[in-house]
């Protein structure tokens, strides 16, 4: 590493190093190193102050699990890259590719290595000779921290990954702001730019937010924890903790009584899954979609939901793309999907539009439409118009059950009052018309024209999904879908 | 001592508004409650802080992405 004046600096910090970010990763005993020798060759004087031309690349086991990981020691010229450790990352790559393993990148570096890619030497030398070197086909999981100032490659390798985890005071951006004030003469600030609130709440580049490297370490392991391996085998299983399910019985009580009130879904899913295994991604980004990975029985479930204390539940256009994104991931990696439906539709208005509604909600429903993994829907609440198809509705789920509490049309009741009686509150005949127009949206209708499998009462929904993924278990291919995302939009 | 903005996520009106500038809040805070497409939204906050402003009243329109309030970490 680039020597203890440096290294004694980072401690002072509180930051790990890139080797006790390893250490922390990794299980006791399981570091083999790739690449200890390996030095920059641009410059021969670099020779000797380059260790591992500043990327630590080797393969550990996570959680028993052999995993390929790239640790960036920013001691060394920042992490840049060079062509050295441009080599190592090909090779950590080509070999989690070919032999299955999970990936995980350490990042924290400055960018490309000056003045090793100036000129148009440089340039041809140096940069796009591997033509794999951004393809994402999702054959194996790829996790990222973000750790530190992360520039160039450890920023494209972060919004490349299936978890992004960054620690507060960490800057993902495409490059320095110093670079960047040069560039729009004007003083930029690295967190306005690319500190963990943009991330977290406008990108959603970090799927989740941490204080500190080792919260951020943990957080890829319990990650990797859902996922199999690889794209060819299904999902590890885990014990069933103590306790899960045992809240079933006061479910109902997590729903307000009037329609015009809200709740936070996530309770319902925390009662539903097994205990303490809602892992939430991008809480902060696109609120009125949750997404997160849990356990039902022991089994890797990916949970979608819609969440009406955020907008009423009415979808826009970042939850379409949060949802997208992890549907993709679901079913690259046979995790069988549960959606939780409580939707007045999707916001409309012109502000929709200029966040190009329409294209978010297609890319969202086709998605849906090609899920190969299992997917059950529950409809808890409202499900209304085009978003009833988008969450799972009729055969865009294997199998829709509903709550007694459900209700369903092509638009809520208050407003199709006005739209197709054309009558507002207070004209004579509005009441019944409404009342009209609820009786009709209620659960029963959908269930006796077969649109919803079955009607079951909210604490039966635990006992429900685990008996119907169990159901819809793929064993023709050994628990593997067919993955035809895989390659779908490398970031969102 | 950052600043923090807290902006509607609706378009719609101030139906209640439940903290008052100078108190300390935590994450997780209802500190209103609009009213928007016929329910009530209210607004929490993500992160904790001292409310130094509230910029809208009872009854008044909000407009999403509109500053309500304003806290200090």
């Amino acid at each position: 590493m680039g020597g203890p004046e440096k290294l004694a600096r980072r401690k002072a910090a509180g930051l790990l190093n890139a080797r006790e970010r390893l250490a922390r990763l990794c299980d006791p005993g399981t570091y083999v190193e790739s690449g200890l020798f390996a030095t920059s060759t641009s410059n021969p004087a670099d020779r000797d102050t380059t260790p591992c031309d500043a990327k630590i690349a080797g393969f550990g086991k996570v959680n028993g699990r052999e995993t390929a990981i790239l640790s960036n020691d920013f001691t060394v010229m920042g992490a840049s890259s060079g062509s050295t450790n441009g080599r190592k990352i090909a090779h950590l790559k080509r070999v989690a590719t070919q032999r299955g393993l999970p990936m995980v990148f350490l990042g924290e570096s400055s960018g490309a290595r000056m003045p090793d890619h100036m000129g148009s030497r440089g340039m041809g030398s140096l940069l796009g000779n591997d033509a794999t070197q951004y393809q994402r086909m999702r054959e194996t999981p790829w996790t990222s921290a973000t750790l530190g100032l992360c520039y160039g490659s450890s920023t494209w390798y972060s919004v490349m990954a299936d978890f992004n985890v960054m620690r507060k005071g960490a800057v993902l951006a495409v490059s320095s702001s110093l670079l960047a004030s040069l560039a729009v003469k004007e003083q930029v600030d690295p967190q306005e730019m690319g500190g963990w609130r943009l991330h977290a709440e406008i990108t959603g580049f970090a799927d989740q937010v941490v204080d500190s490297d080792e919260e951020a370490i943990d957080a890829i392991k319990i990650f990797l924890s859902y996922l199999p391996a690889h794209h060819r085998e299904a999902p590890p299983v885990a014990a069933v903790p103590s306790g899960s399910g045992e809240a079933m019985g006061d479910i109902l009580g997590l729903l307000p009584d009037s329609r015009t009130k809200v709740y936070d879904a996530r309770n319902v899913i925390r009662t539903i899954v097994d205990r303490d295994s809602f892992f939430e991604l991008k809480a902060r980004f696109g609120k009125v979609g949750v997404t997160g990975l849990a356990r039902l029985d022991g089994r890797t479930v990916g949970i979608i939901a819609n969440n009406p204390q955020s907008k009423g539940g009415a979808m826009d256009s970042d939850a379409c793309d949060k949802l997208t994104s992890f549907i993709v991931l679901c079913d690259s990696f046979n995790i069988p999907l549960v959606l939780f439906v409580d939707t007045p539709g999707f916001v409309i208005g012109t502000e929709a539009e200029r966040r190009r509604a329409p294209g978010k909600i297609m890319n969202l429903m086709n998605a849906l439409a090609l899920t190969t993994v299992p997917k059950i829907s529950v409809i808890l609440r409202k499900s209304y118009g085009q978003a009833y198809l988008n969450m799972g509705g009729g055969r865009n789920s294997d199998e829709v059950a509903a709550w007694p509490t459900a209700e369903v049309s092509f638009m809520d009741p208050v407003f199709a009052v006005r739209v197709v009686d054309g009558l507002d509150p207070g004209a004579p005949g509005y009441e019944e018309a409404l009342e009209g127009m609820d009786r009709a949206s209620a659960v029963w209708d959908l269930a006796s024209v077969y649109a919803a499998q079955s009607v079951i009462r909210p604490q039966q929904t635990r006992d429900y999904l685990i008996r119907m993924l169990e159901v819809h278990r793929l064993r023709l291919s050994n628990g593997v879908g067919q993955h035809l995302m895989r390659a779908w939009p490398t970031s969102y | 001592m950052a600043t923090l903005e807290v902006k509607s996520e609706v378009t719609g009106s101030v139906w209640k508004i439940a903290a008052r500038p100078g108190q300390v809040l935590a994450a997780g805070t209802t500190i209103m409650i609009l009213e928007s497409m016929k329910m009530e939204i209210p607004v929490i906050l993500e992160d904790g802080g001292t409310l130094s402003a509230l910029h809208v009243a009872e009854g008044e329109s909000v407009t999403e992405g509109q500053i309500i309030a304003t806290l200090t970490e």
